[in-house]
């Protein structure tokens, strides 16, 4: 898709025609795609997209961020009315699922084993279940021995759960959140799909 | 009654009960059944307890632990080993914690023997299983606080959905017209290639003659066997045979066969030879006659 767009002449993307564009869309762009669509380099669409950041904070519609791919939403203040609106229902899930999702969210990308390792319990099924209802999503490969899959969250986590970006996650225990700052993330070694899913 | 855990974020996981046992680590009763793990168990023990993770002594959980650990229906086994290895550690700080120690404050290395602490190895553990249990029921109360954020869906697939599969007001086709463009087709598409054709192969006591006759003007006898070399057709060989058959009838070759399936051994008769057996000297000329009343 970006091939055809990069012969394209280049158009000024203004902070209006960026947000026409993610309007129109109608799934989550990447920042390539969207540099490709405009003609532009990386760094101006990273601007456009803090000003638009920036003019949405307080608007019912805001800018939701997962890594590489953006898209709008509605604001986490709306959701409530869109939801009797549309007749969608609240997020259900089990004690086990919502730990796992909360050790991934929080230390991603994470491999399965440090997932039970904090867990204390096999969490394989846990987290397929996670996987198939999109909240999570595979990142790529460790480098460690037998190279297993790292996860992390997807944008299906980040809408249900009424986040526009992961800086938005409920604080953890300070002492927790210390030594998560101090231990950093997994290596990511080879993406599973694309370069857009692999998220630092 | 219900367990609470940290301050503000209620814990949906189980249920547990005070008994009247004498001593306090027996006066707890908790239904395992709800636990996936064995953290989650020891927590909700010490929450049930109202006690600080970071000072309850770990080693007086363990009887508790284990009975809460005998009641594991039995198809949760598969997550035994971890329900045990917990309960294992929690005897060992028990034992520890029971048993004298040699401490020497002018000695660092005095308890170096004994590795590193278990007690607060597992209580490091369930501080950091406590955070994310946490972390993850406040993200469940966003969630329903806030009901998720929603985004365009795929508007053509949905607006066609709503407004149904109906047909359109156009005039409707009549049949037929399917039947004529298919009729049309047909006549547009080229001829199916025709099967190759089979020509059968005619083998004559003539040609066969000839060959022997050719054979027989380059060498002074042939032998049979040699002319139908690498010839496989049974029918080829019968005619072959026929028409050496067919020379010897009309004196113009004799054949010999010293012994049974020998060699047969053909040569061209001499004018003299022709002439004893009463035939003209010259080589008949006429074509063979291939009919069968001819053998008779």
């Amino acid at each position: 898709m970006t091939d055809e767009h990069e012969a394209l002449a280049p158009i000024e993307l203004t902070e209006a025609a960026l947000e026409a564009l993610l309007f129109v869309a109608e799934k989550p762009l990447s920042r390539r795609e969207i540099g490709s669509l405009a003609g532009t380099d990386r760094a101006m669409v990273d601007a456009r997209l803090g000003d638009l950041q920036m003019s949405l904070a307080t608007r019912g519609i805001r800018l939701v961020i997962d890594g590489d791919r953006v898209e709008l939403a509605t604001a986490p203040e709306g959701g409530a009315l869109v939801a009797r609106y549309v007749g969608a229902d609240a997020v259900r899930l089990s004690p086990a699922s919502l730990e796992t999702l909360a050790i991934v969210a929080y230390r991603q990308p994470v491999t399965k084993s440090a997932v039970e390792r904090i867990r204390g319990v096999d969490s394989d099924y846990t987290i397929r279940t996670l996987l198939h209802r999109r909240y999570l999503v595979e990142l790529g490969r460790s480098e460690a021995a037998g190279r297993p899959f790292l996860y992390g969250t997807g944008f299906d986590f980040l809408e249900r759960f009424g986040l526009t970006s992961l800086d938005e996650l409920p604080p953890l225990d300070a002492d927790v959140a210390a030594r998560l700052a101090e231990e950093g993330g997994e290596p990511i070694h080879v993406p599973i799909s694309s370069a857009d899913e692999v998220t630092g | 009654m219900p367990v609470g855990g940290s301050p503000g974020v209620p814990v949906m996981a189980t249920e547990v009960r005070f008994g009247e046992g004498r001593q306090a680590e027996n006066r707890t009763q908790v239904q395992v059944g709800e636990f996936d793990g064995p953290l989650a168990l020891l927590l909700a023990l010490i929450e049930a307890r109202q006690m600080d993770v970071l000072t309850v002594p770990l080693g007086a959980l363990a009887d508790a632990y284990l009975d809460a650990l005998g009641r594991l229906e039995a198809d949760r086994l598969g997550n035994v080993s971890s329900f045990v290895a917990v309960a294992s550690q929690l005897i060992l700080i028990k034992s520890r914690a029971m048993l004298p120690r040699q401490t020497d404050p002018t000695d660092p290395t005095a308890l170096a023997d004994e590795g590193t602490d278990p007690e607060a190895e597992l209580r490091a553990r369930l501080l950091l299983y406590r955070a994310y249990r946490d972390g993850g029921l406040r993200l469940a109360e966003e969630a329903e606080r806030r009901m998720g954020l929603f985004r365009r869906e795929p508007g053509a697939a949905r607006a066609a959905a709503m407004a149904g599969a109906r047909p359109t007001d156009l005039r409707t086709l009549d049949p037929s017209l399917l039947a004529r463009a298919l009729d049309r087709l047909a006549a547009i598409a080229p001829p199916a290639e025709m099967p190759p054709e089979v020509i059968a192969r005619t083998i004559t006591i003539a040609e066969r003659a000839e060959l022997i006759r050719a054979a027989l003007i380059d060498a002074p006898m042939v032998v049979l066997q040699d002319l139908l070399q690498g010839v496989r057709d049974r029918v080829v060989i019968a005619i072959t045979f026929l028409a050496m058959l067919e020379l010897m009838k009309r004196r113009e070759i004799v054949v010999e066969q010293a012994v049974p399936w020998g060699p047969i051994v053909a040569r061209a008769t001499t004018p003299d030879e022709r002439a004893l057996a009463g035939v003209a000297p010259e080589v008949d000329a006429a074509p063979i006659d291939e009919t069968l009343e001819s053998f008779a």
